[in-house]
């Protein structure tokens, strides 16, 4: 078994044994290197300024390049680097010329202090990276695309205008003053795994390549922690809110890569992140798609995953209303067999979920909505974009000729979990779509839900707006059917 | 050809985009270098009874611990009343007050080393917000007071405000704000020969730091220089708090004899640095029908948190600033800093300025409604007017003049289609059942000058060398502003040389001692003075050599285009390096020292008259926003800025610190909101709880335009500073928010705070509509 991790770094193989393995991928830049590469800058080490951008480079299905994605180092690991790319600020210059993406920030004023600046240089690359036309970037693929770095000098409108200067067309990629079929040889001829970095220490890093040796590794060492994007768990890190432990890393498991619609049913596995789902469900699910854009950022959902969300049971969750309301079913997997448990069933209690510690998820397996089932899902935040929800909800009603047949209704951050709200939902049963019963389910659904006051808003704000989504939901549904009018 | 006026790209900018611009941070490790931490203050009130180090010492890799027993000068600074603590000596003011200071061979050793100090403390009630201290007649400094010639007579004034045909009366809050620089408090300390002490630092106030870290370790100001090579940002918030770091930095380095680095966590920045004052504000206003201005009393209270810092300072700038661009004949004003177990809180662009013209835009917009008329065309009345002796003088007797304001007022209702956009507000919002719409505009006057008198003087060094090339240091400091961006066009445009052959130095107090902070918008006009000065002396040997040499009147000596020449005789010329090797040779001198004070300010704070200001920085913008009735998302749908800020030295720089400042605005009254919990515990300490903003939060249409102001013909190269300003026509959103929640408030007085969060604007459209 291959004792190290492999990575190149701006067209340089590193080799990472140890403890190292383990440290934040800014913290391995900046401090654990010689020479140190301190361009990629950490102001916020919570993965929401995206000061540390980086592109992250994975060879490619057809095998005959890398696919770069951006990601916060500051809340990555150097363990989900093997067998990758990593380009930093310092690599983007061909010789000394500047990329076309440093070259238009210089132009268009695109950076004051200059502190987050790589942090948009990196972001703005991997938005043309991944750009499959020739098109310029549009005003709302660059804003969303921006939406994970922060900048606090600019008021961003002369970035825009950098973005808006890149032209893909005439455009040579980020890496290809780089050897990466030489890369690409290199990981092919390597022991693909699994991995097993730091054996013996604290924190043990185990890499699995298949399902098998993630289930019997699970069952070895239950107290390892599972890390799919790592995107909570950094942050947590970073505030020292954990203490070491085993590593076990589902990222490179084959058999939970899966992706699909069958039966009218949406199966994602443990180890696709939000960003492939996000593209998947863009035509297919449009209203889970909207949340989606908003759901952290960019560089988040590059890393993050749907299985990720779900575990972490956080009862703002952005996900996790829909599942609810949708029905999903989990299947869950150890080395004695498997199991399905519906996702309302999952959670006991605040971070408490029916998953035992052999156990690991599979995938979630979600019915779609037919033709007379209306999905709203609503996200409401401080601020539009990168922001935590300060209560989400989920709306899924059955309508037949103006007449609710049935209602399903979550709602998150009102409570220590996602809850259903059952007595809105047998108000709604029955009732014609309108105006006057939405609003009264809302009045009603306002008293089913026990908010609490931080400092994401008051309790009293919680439930104005839980009442209020009722009535939202109405005007939102209206427009696409013909409402009863009263 | 002369650079001033074009957009040159930042003077750092290559270095921003491909990583290389170093911060302190980034500097590389020196040998021997200590990693520092500290223990703070666990209660916000109260004093320490016992400090036990013996467990913390014992950790291994831990070199030394210290306390305020081991400075070596006195235990207290401050820029105005030096009231406040290095490090705790017994009384405890705010929660993470600074205690024990701790170097070690690692950020681990630290860190654990801070846990194991064991601290006896004993608690007080603690006094956190403006009404608290106002109960507790918990105050820094006496009350201010500032009250126009008209407002002097007690009975006059009462009964200006009695006899009025209209008054308002009510208390407005603004919060406050966090400066979130990207680059957090940094200083690295390098111990010298002879007790000498250098330190990098992350400040706008170089000569500061020098002079705090001297006081503190005991040593002349002679043994400290402070450089700063740039920072990551500023905003004010560097202007004073800078020295904590870099006394704590040089504390370590002068007891280990070694380098020592501190470069605060973001979540321990924001717990223990100063912010923009919370602003608690009683207003009584009169007008007449027309909605014109008669009378005003304004009594501002601000948050100051537990020492003076700069809070006395900032509450000038607030009674400079409370009638903004508005003429109001008769003005009594007062101010009281209050004084709350908070950390204390400090500058932040606009400096005082914002929260005053907040209460006066908000009264304006309030009196729109009440006269019926567009809050556009109340405003417009009572502008400040160039040259009308009744309308022109301000509540301290300044002449505001050679300026645009009602120019750019029409301008701008014809650029934004104010009138049109008016009626389809009002038109969307007699239909829509989902969402609201509101439009307004909002002005702004902000004096130039520090109103600290001394503090207007600048020095400059320019070394000329016998390649042609030129060397520039100035005590301003580059924080992103792009200081250093326009001096630099300012020397090539004088030596008649390409911007390429000047190169900007890093700030130091080695090269520019007693400098001002790099504030009050005023580095370019300060520093940039500073340097044309020298520029000059060095011109003038030049040509004075040149003279000799070509056997020529010095007045046909010119300097452009890169060559030294006689412009009587073509065949009489150099190229300028040729010409400085030469001159060298001759022993003529090519350096210089420049020294600059802004000419014309006279303020007498004994009698509240005078001119603290140089000239005013005047704009406009015109803002509207949609608002979710069932949530209260606010969104921008567009903004127009029209700005006078003179002739602009550079217009790619000055457009940026244009759009910066308006959205850092917009930050602070929407969706910028400081938390805390009952002990004084800040909960919004990092970027996941405080939202900045972000970038689809910039209005989908933004318009940023200058008129040309031909009236203004004092400052350097005819400029007008830019930095502050525009932050206070953020205001322009929330009032069009204000203006939103008016149109379904059928005429009912509502308050609105700032910021006006979504849930500040969701439950007050809830309240007037229920």
């Amino acid at each position: 078994m291959r004792d190290h991790l492999v990575f190149y770094v701006n067209g340089t193989r590193h080799t990472v044994r140890g403890s190292q393995a383990a440290v934040t991928l800014s913290d391995y830049l900046r401090n654990g290197i010689t020479p140190r590469l301190p361009g990629t800058k950490v102001a916020c080490a919570e993965g929401d300024c995206g000061a540390c951008t980086v592109l992250v480079g994975k060879p490619s299905a057809d095998g005959n390049g890398f696919e770069y994605q951006t990601i916060d180092a500051c809340i990555a690991f150097v363990y989900q680097l093997d067998c990758c790319h990593l380009l930093t600020v310092e690599g983007l210059q061909h010789d000394t010329e500047l990329s076309d993406v440093q070259a238009a920030m210089v132009d268009c004023h695109g950076s004051q202090c200059g502190y987050c600046t790589p942090g948009f240089v990196m972001a703005l690359h991997g938005l043309v990276e991944q750009r499959t036309c020739d098109n310029k970037l549009t005003d709302d693929e660059l804003r969303l695309g921006l939406s994970g770095n922060l900048c606090r000098c600019t008021g961003y409108a002369q970035i825009l205008d950098a973005g808006h200067e890149l032209n893909p067309s005439t455009r040579v990629g980020a890496a290809s003053h780089f050897d990466t079929k030489a890369m690409l040889a290199d990981f092919a001829a390597i022991d693909a795994g699994p991995v097993l970095v730091n054996a013996g220490s604290t924190p043990e890093v185990f890499l699995p390549a298949t399902l098998e040796e993630l289930l019997a590794r699970r069952a070895a060492r239950p107290s390892a922690t599972l890390v799919a994007g790592a995107t909570d768990l950094g942050v947590q890190h970073n505030h020292g809110k954990i203490s070491p432990s085993d590593i076990l890393v589902t990222m490179g498991v084959k058999e939970l890569d899966q992706l699909e619609v069958t039966d009218n049913e949406l199966i994602i596995g443990a180890a696709v992140s939000w960003s492939r789902i996000e593209a998947y469900v863009r035509d297919r699910v449009p209203e889970y798609y909207q949340i989606l854009t908003r759901f952290g950022s960019p560089q988040v959902r590059h890393a993050g995953t749907l299985i990720g969300n779900l575990a972490n049971a956080s009862p703002i969750a952005d996900s996790i209303p829909f599942h609810y309301v949708a029905g999903s079913t989990l299947t869950l997997a150890s080395v004695g067999g498997r199991r399905e448990v519906a996702i309302e069933q999952f959670y006991l209690g605040y971070k408490q979920l029916d998953l035992r510690p052999d156990e690991v998820i599979v995938s979630v397996r979600t019915p779609l909505p037919t033709a007379n089932e209306h999905l709203k899902l609503y996200k409401i935040s401080k601020r539009r974009d990168m922001d935590i929800s300060t209560v989400t909800a989920a709306f899924w009603l059955e309508i037949e000729e103006g007449i609710i047949r049935s209602a399903r209704i979550a709602s998150g951050g009102v409570g220590p979990m996602v809850v259903r709200l059952p007595r809105a939902e047998v108000l709604l049963s029955g009732e014609p779509l309108t105006l006057e019963v939405m609003r009264a389910a809302g009045c009603v659904a306002r008293e089913e839900i026990s908010p609490i006051s931080d400092v994401r808003g008051s309790a009293n704000y919680r439930r104005q707006l839980v009442e209020n989504l009722f009535v939202k939901c109405f005007y939102d549904l209206s427009s696409n059917l013909q409402p009863v009018e009263v | 050809m002369p650079s001033v006026g074009k957009p040159l790209p930042h003077d750092s900018a290559v270095g921003h985009v491909t990583g290389s611009a170093q911060y302190v941070d980034d500097l590389p490790r020196r040998e021997g270098e200590l990693h520092i931490d500290f223990v703070g203050a666990p209660i916000t009130s109260g004093c320490v009874r016992s400090i036990d180090l013996t467990v913390a010492r014992a950790v291994p890799g831990v070199v030394c611990l210290l306390t305020h027993n081991d400075l070596s000068g006195p235990n207290h600074f401050g820029p105005i009343l030096s009231d406040e603590p290095f490090l705790v000596e017994g009384e405890i003011s705010y929660l993470g007050q600074p205690i024990v200071v701790i170097g070690a061979e690692s950020a681990a050793a630290a860190k654990q080393a801070c846990q194991l100090v064991q601290l006896e403390c004993e608690e007080r009630v603690a006094v956190l917000t403006i009404d608290e201290a106002l109960q507790a007649e918990s105050f820094i400094g006496p009350k201010q007071r500032m009250t126009s010639p008209a407002a002097e007579d007690d009975d006059a004034f009462a009964s200006a405000l009695r006899d009025a045909p209209h008054t308002l009366s009510g208390r407005f809050y603004s919060n406050g704000q966090e400066q979130f620089y990207f680059e957090t408090q940094a200083a690295l300390a390098e111990p010298g020969e002879a007790k000498t002490i250098k330190i990098i630092s992350s400040t706008q106030n170089p000569t500061e730091a020098q002079a705090v870290v001297a006081e503190a370790l005991g040593l002349g100001l002679h043994q400290v220089v402070c450089e700063c090579p740039r920072m990551g940002g500023g905003f004010g918030g560097k202007e004073t708090q800078s020295s904590l770091t870099a006394v704590m930095a040089a504390m370590v380095a002068q007891h280990t004899g070694r380098p020592a680095r501190l470069v605060l966590d973001r979540g321990v920045d924001m717990r223990i640095t100063g912010k923009r004052h919370a602003y608690q504000t009683d207003y009584h206003i009169a007008f007449d029908r027309q909605g014109r201005l008669l009378a005003a009393q304004f009594d501002y209270y601000s948050n100051g948190g537990a020492f003076a810092d700069l809070s006395t300072s900032i509450m000038d700038r607030t009674l400079f600033h409370a009638e903004n661009a508005y003429h109001i004949p008769r003005l009594r004003l007062t101010g009281q800093v209050c004084r709350t177990n908070l950390p204390p809180n400090t500058a932040f662009r606009g400096f005082g300025g914002p929260q005053a013209i907040a209460v006066i835009e908000s009264c304006l917009q309030e009196i729109a409604q009440v006269v019926g008329r567009d809050a556009f065309d109340v405003r417009r009345l009572n502008l400040y007017r160039d040259g009308d002796p009744q309308q022109s003088v301000t509540q301290y007797g300044q002449i505001v003049r050679d300026h645009m304001l009602e120019e750019i007022f029409d301008q701008l209702a014809d650029s934004s289609d104010y009138r049109q956009r008016m009626a389809a507000v009002d038109e969307f919002n007699r239909t829509s059942p989902t969402q609201v719409k509101g439009i307004a505009i909002s002005a702004v006057k902000f004096g130039i000058a520090f109103t600290t008198k001394f503090l207007n003087q600048a020095n400059a060094l320019v070394n000329v060398y016998t390649d042609g090339t030129v060397q520039v240091s100035t005590g301003g400091t580059e924080m992103g502003q792009g200081l250093n961006t326009k001096i630099r066009q300012l020397v090539a445009d004088e030596f008649g040389l390409a911007p390429e052959c000047v190169r900007m130095m890093t700030t130091s107090t080695e090269k520019n001692h007693n400098t001002s902070p790099t504030a009050a918008s005023a580095g370019t006009d300060l520093n940039g003075a500073a340097a044309l000065h020298a520029c000059r002396q060095i011109i003038d040997r030049m040509k004075q050599y040149a003279a000799d040499l070509f056997s020529a009147d010095i007045k046909d000596i010119r300097l452009e285009e890169g060559f030294v020449f006689d412009q009587r005789h073509s065949s009489h010329r150099h190229a300028f390096g040729e010409f400085c090797a030469m001159a060298r040779r001759e022993r003529v001198d090519l350096g210089a020292r420049g020294f600059f004070i802004t000419p014309g300010i006279d303020y007498n704070p004994d009698t509240g008259r005078g001119s603290p200001f140089f000239y005013f920085t005047t704009g406009a913008a015109v803002a509207e926003v949609t608002i979710d009735r069932f949530t209260g998302e606010l969104q921008c749908d567009r903004a127009d800025l029209l700005m006078d800020v003179g002739r602009m030295i550079n217009p790619g720089v000055d457009r940026g610190q244009v759009i910066g400042g308006f959205i850092q605005g917009v930050g602070w009254v929407t969706d910028e909101q400081l938390r805390y919990d009952d002990t004084g515990q800040l909960l919004s300490t990092g970027p996941t709880t405080y939202k900045i903003p972000n970038i689809t939060d910039l209005p989908r249409t933004l318009n940023i335009n200058f008129i040309d102001n031909p009236k203004h013909q004092i400052n350097i190269r005819q400029s007008k500073a830019v930095g502050e300003p525009p932050l206070m026509l953020g205001l322009a959103v929330w009032l069009a928010a204000r203006h939103a929640v008016s149109s379904v408030a059928n005429g009912q007085r509502f308050d609105l705070a700032i910021p006006a969060t979504s849930e500040e604007l969701l439950m007050t459209l809830t309240k007037i509509s229920t």
